[in-house]
């Protein structure tokens, strides 16, 4: 009985806790709006909604800051809506473990104070960090160009609790830095978009915060010497632990200027960072590099900032957001190839890529009308599948959406990855149809 | 299963010699009892057959042959793991892929390698490190064990405090699951879309399928190198100073402890520079860049100092640190001289539960009649303790695994694991419920159902069962390769 449902989730978790009927509206999922929106105030709160939302076949699309919503194919169907900022304390954060356990709904810039005040950090530097969840970031396996060293959600989570479809909690790995007991469930909940299960808790390694932190702009005239200019830097002795690829129009919108440049972070104690800024400097000069300069403080974090949401919706310029993965020695190539099969299209685009990494993002902007939209995106992705990479729309209008698919193809691992959901969630109740092959 | 008939058993045998040529099959129970264990030689099973397939092609056709037939399966490398999960528990066929162990490319510029799954791990750390490259997972036994193996297991070692295990190296995998099907997972770039099949296929101790090409990372070698002994007049005293080398802000690539037994056990077997009289010491080692090193390094021997070390030194050149090195990793071996058996442990505690634990550990030997030696992963919480026995003594083996549970025990309590780097395989099946719920468990075995439905792909392992189909004992042996002195136990 469908009617019922609100009064049956506020006996859950109280009356000022569920949102219905308009009320709904900021948590509208591309277009489609859900029956009720849920708070719950604790794991258990969760696993009862969740159970109910089973026992009426009802689709549960969890919600953290709602910052990556827009991330995926549009949902088959929306029922409930599970936001979890409620979840938001620290359970435990023990310094001499470089540990820290917190709930999901905790945003990540408040964590991040948090352990900052024990000298301490997660070292994942995700966009929008300031509304961005634990559990969405994970959720989505959200990074930024500090994996160039520190790696992912995957190389940093030790522990993850989720809810699963039947109500029931799971908990995969531990809270141990180094743990093979069972299989690795933490890995398989990460990035898989809340169809598997809503995560609930997580356990992170940390690394204590470094002395000095420098942010080096090396500017060059064009982008294929700034590729170049990367390659070096891979094969020096040098341990960024960012290494930003950037054109000519993303410089121009973060405010740095020039043809292209590679952005490095480098941090440490002091007389690491400094000879690592000397023996850049030493590096390029032979490169074609035309100036260098070091930012720290504001300047820094502003940098970082403006990067990471470059590849943000929200500005009217933007039309779509793509994603690619590439080998890193194919990023300069495919940025410039993407850039100008935008231009033929009547498009403007900046790129970004983790240039270690080999993930490029790349901002089309211009025209709303999804003709050259979608046929900029589908251009792009030839592009990259012709170099053995994968490509993702991170972001586009609905228009776009209908015309684009999100995932590449999905190959002949479809077959395991439906096999599993459809143990894990049988009656397809969990984000349904936003994941790869319409999972 | 039934067992195969003689009639049964020889046509297969045919079959598969048309596969993979005569020298290709083991059947004869002479030839096969080499296959009977692994580095866990508590634990013995016989398979029916041993076959070395060449590729990829050879594995996917005797999987589907097993398929055809029903009889259960499980790949192995080199066979030093140290959970009996490579063991064939219920007879069946043992896929060795020690003939397939070729590096297959290695791309420096995008640094990253393709390898066969019977490479050895340290070859690959020899085959590209003239380029000034390596691969960072260094398993104890890295000298003999198999990057597929390490695959199964998600290995660690030593240097994964700063690096991390295998799972944090490797980015695609060619894989026959387990009906016979040949996939990739993942592949040379980042961020494969869909569920993250390669981080589930690691560390599934061989139930999710047979690796048959490997995508890893290979890294640069670090610019400098430091290497520190610490020496304490008490075990709490080493704790305290692993704790105080993290609470500085330092991250070495390296920090083990090694106590006074194993200490005296080392000295006697190569005489590498520990000190006997010490209760404890801490092999420390920084890597990264040269600037700086000095400055670090300073800090870790403050550390020390400040915990109450009596003596810290650096290793002063190549050849010391080469030597320091060598005691650690040999100390299993060296246990032979103050001990005619024994057995490893592997348990993980929040390194700042390092001074209770192993109070708590020795007690409960004690409480056995058992002495034991510790040689482990100080900066990971990773625990070794290796309970010393004689085999000859009626019902001591059974002392020994009772004290083994008793320590894992321990471990689960204070929020640890009772596996961090050997993996559960048969050994610890029964100990998962220490630190899983049956909700844990009841979905763990669901993704297996996914990759595994029919179950013959390394039956037996990982989930609470009985071990009736293994022999357990009687005796400790020596495993082959470590009498050939190709391999250390870890």
């Amino acid at each position: 009985m469908p009617s019922a449902l609100p009064d049956q989730l506020r006996r859950i978790v109280g009356a000022p806790h569920v949102l219905t009927g308009v009320e709904c509206s900021p948590y509208v999922v591309e277009g489609r709006t859900p029956e009720a929106v849920v708070f719950p105030g604790s794991q258990e709160e969760v696993a009862a909604a969740v159970t109910l939302a089973a026992e009426q076949g009802l689709p549960v699309t969890p919600w953290g800051g709602g910052t990556k919503m827009w991330v995926g194919a549009p949902p088959s169907r929306i029922g409930l809506v599970l936001a979890t900022k409620r979840l938001d304390r620290i359970l435990e954060h023990e310094p001499g473990d470089l540990t820290v356990t917190v709930e999901a709904g905790l945003t990540f810039d408040r964590l991040q104070a948090e352990l900052g005040q024990r000298g301490q950090w997660l070292s994942l530097d995700p966009p929008a960090s300031d509304r961005a969840t634990i559990g969405g970031i994970l959720a989505s396996d959200a990074s930024g160009p500090r994996r160039h060293l520190y790696g992912t959600a995957r190389d940093l989570v030790i522990g993850l609790t989720v809810i699963g479809a039947d109500g029931r909690a799971v908990r995969g790995g531990g809270k141990v830095v180094k743990n093979v007991a069972g299989y690795d469930l933490p890995k398989l909940y990460i990035g898989s978009f809340g169809t598997l299960g809503i995560v609930v808790e997580a356990t992170f390694r940390l690394r204590p915060r470094a002395d000095v932190d420098r942010l080096v702009v090396a500017r060059f005239d064009r982008l294929a010497d700034a590729g170049q200019g990367a390659r070096a830097v891979l094969g020096s002795d040098l341990i960024p632990s960012a290494l930003e690829l950037a054109d000519g129009e993303a410089l121009r919108r973060l405010g740095l200027g020039g043809a292209a440049a590679l952005l490095l972070g480098l941090d440490g104690i002091a007389p690491q960072v400094d000879w690592q800024v000397d023996e850049l400097e030493r590096l390029l000069k032979s490169r074609g590099v035309v100036d260098q300069r070091v930012l720290d403080g504001d300047a820094r974090e502003e940098t970082w900032r403006a990067l990471g949401a470059l590849g943000r919706p929200g500005a009217d310029t933007v039309a779509a957001v793509m994603r690619w993965a590439l080998l890193p020695m194919q990023t300069a190539e495919l940025m410039e190839a993407g850039a100008a099969a935008a231009r033929r299209h009547g498009m403007g685009a900046a790129m970004t890529a983790h240039a270690g990494v080999g993930i490029v993002t790349a901002v089309l902007s211009g025209s709303a009308d999804p003709g050259p939209v979608s046929a900029t995106l589908e251009e792009w992705r030839s592009l990259v599948t012709a170099a053995r990479g994968h490509a993702m729309v991170s972001w586009a209008p609905l228009a776009v959406k209908e015309r684009v698919a999100v995932w590449d193809a999905p190959g002949p691992t479809l077959r395991l990855m439906r096999s599993i959901k459809e143990r894990l969630d049988p009656r397809g109740i969990l984000n349904p149809g936003r994941f790869v092959g319409g999972i | 299963m039934p067992p195969l008939t003689d009639a049964r058993k020889k046509s297969l045998r045919r079959e598969m010699e048309a596969l993979l040529g005569k020298g290709g099959v083991l059947s004869d129970p002479e030839e096969l009892m080499v296959y009977e264990s692994d580095g866990l030689t508590l634990f013995r099973a016989l398979a029916d057959f041993v076959v070395f397939p060449r590729s990829a092609g050879d594995v996917a056709a005797l999987v589907k042959l097993a398929n055809r037939e029903g009889i259960p399966f499980v790949a192995r490398g080199a066979g030093t793991g140290l959970s009996g999960g490579c063991l064939p528990t219920e007879g069946g066929l043992v896929i060795s892929l020690m003939r397939m162990n070729r590096v297959l490319e290695v791309d420096y510029d995008n640094q990253i390698a393709v390898v066969e799954p019977g490479l050895v791990n340290l070859h690959l750390s020899w085959a590209v490190g003239p380029q000034g490259f390596y691969y960072a997972p260094d398993p104890s036994s890295q000298q003999a064990c198999t990057i597929g193996g390490n695959i199964a297991n998600n290995s660690g070692g030593p240097h994964t405090l700063k690096y991390g295990v295998t799972t944090n190296h490797v980015l695609g995998l060619e894989v026959v699951l387990p009906d016979g099907e040949l996939v990739w997972l993942g592949g040379r770039t980042r961020d494969a879309q869909g569920y993250d099949l390669v981080g589930l296929f690691v560390g599934s101790e061989g139930t999710f399928g047979i690796a048959t090409k490997i995508v890893v990372r290979i890294l640069k070698k670090p610019q400098a190198v430091k290497t520190v002994l610490a020496v304490f007049d008490q075990v709490d005293q080493a704790s305290e100073a692993v704790s105080a080398i993290i609470a500085r802000g330092l991250v070495p690539a390296a920090m083990e402890m090694i106590d006074q037994l194993t200490i005296e056990a080392v000295e006697d077997a190569f005489g590498c520079g520990y000190p006997r009289d010490a209760a404890a010491a801490l092999l420390i080692e920084l890597d990264g860049l040269a600037a700086g090193m000095a400055a670090q390094a300073e800090r870790v021997v403050q550390a020390c100092r400040d915990c109450g070390a009596r003596d810290v030194r650096e290793a002063r050149d190549e050849a010391e640190r080469a030597l320091l090195w060598k005691g650690r990793k040999s100390a299993f071996g060296a246990y032979g001289r103050v001990s005619p058996a024994y057995m490893v442990m592997d348990g993980v505690i929040p390194r700042t539960k390092l001074p209770y634990v192993l109070g708590r550990v020795n007690a409960i030997a004690a409480a056995h009649g058992l002495r034991v030696g510790n040689v482990f992963h100080a900066g990971d919480g990773n625990l070794h303790p290796n309970i010393l026995y004689d085999p000859r003594k009626p019902g001591e083996e059974a002392r020994v695994v009772a004290a083994g549970g008793e320590i894992l025990k321990v471990c689960a309590e204070v929020g640890g694991s009772i596996s961090g780097e050997h993996g559960i395989g048969l050994e610890k099946a029964d100990y998962m419920p220490f630190i899983f719920s049956e909700a844990d468990l009841a979905c763990m075995q669901r993704v297996k159902d996914a990759f595994n439905p029919a179950g013959l792909c390394n039956p037996g392992k990982i989930f609470p069962t009985n071990k009736a189909c293994v022999e357990v004992g009687p005796a400790y042996r020596p495993h082959p390769i470590e009498e050939k002195g190709l391999a250390q136990r870890f």
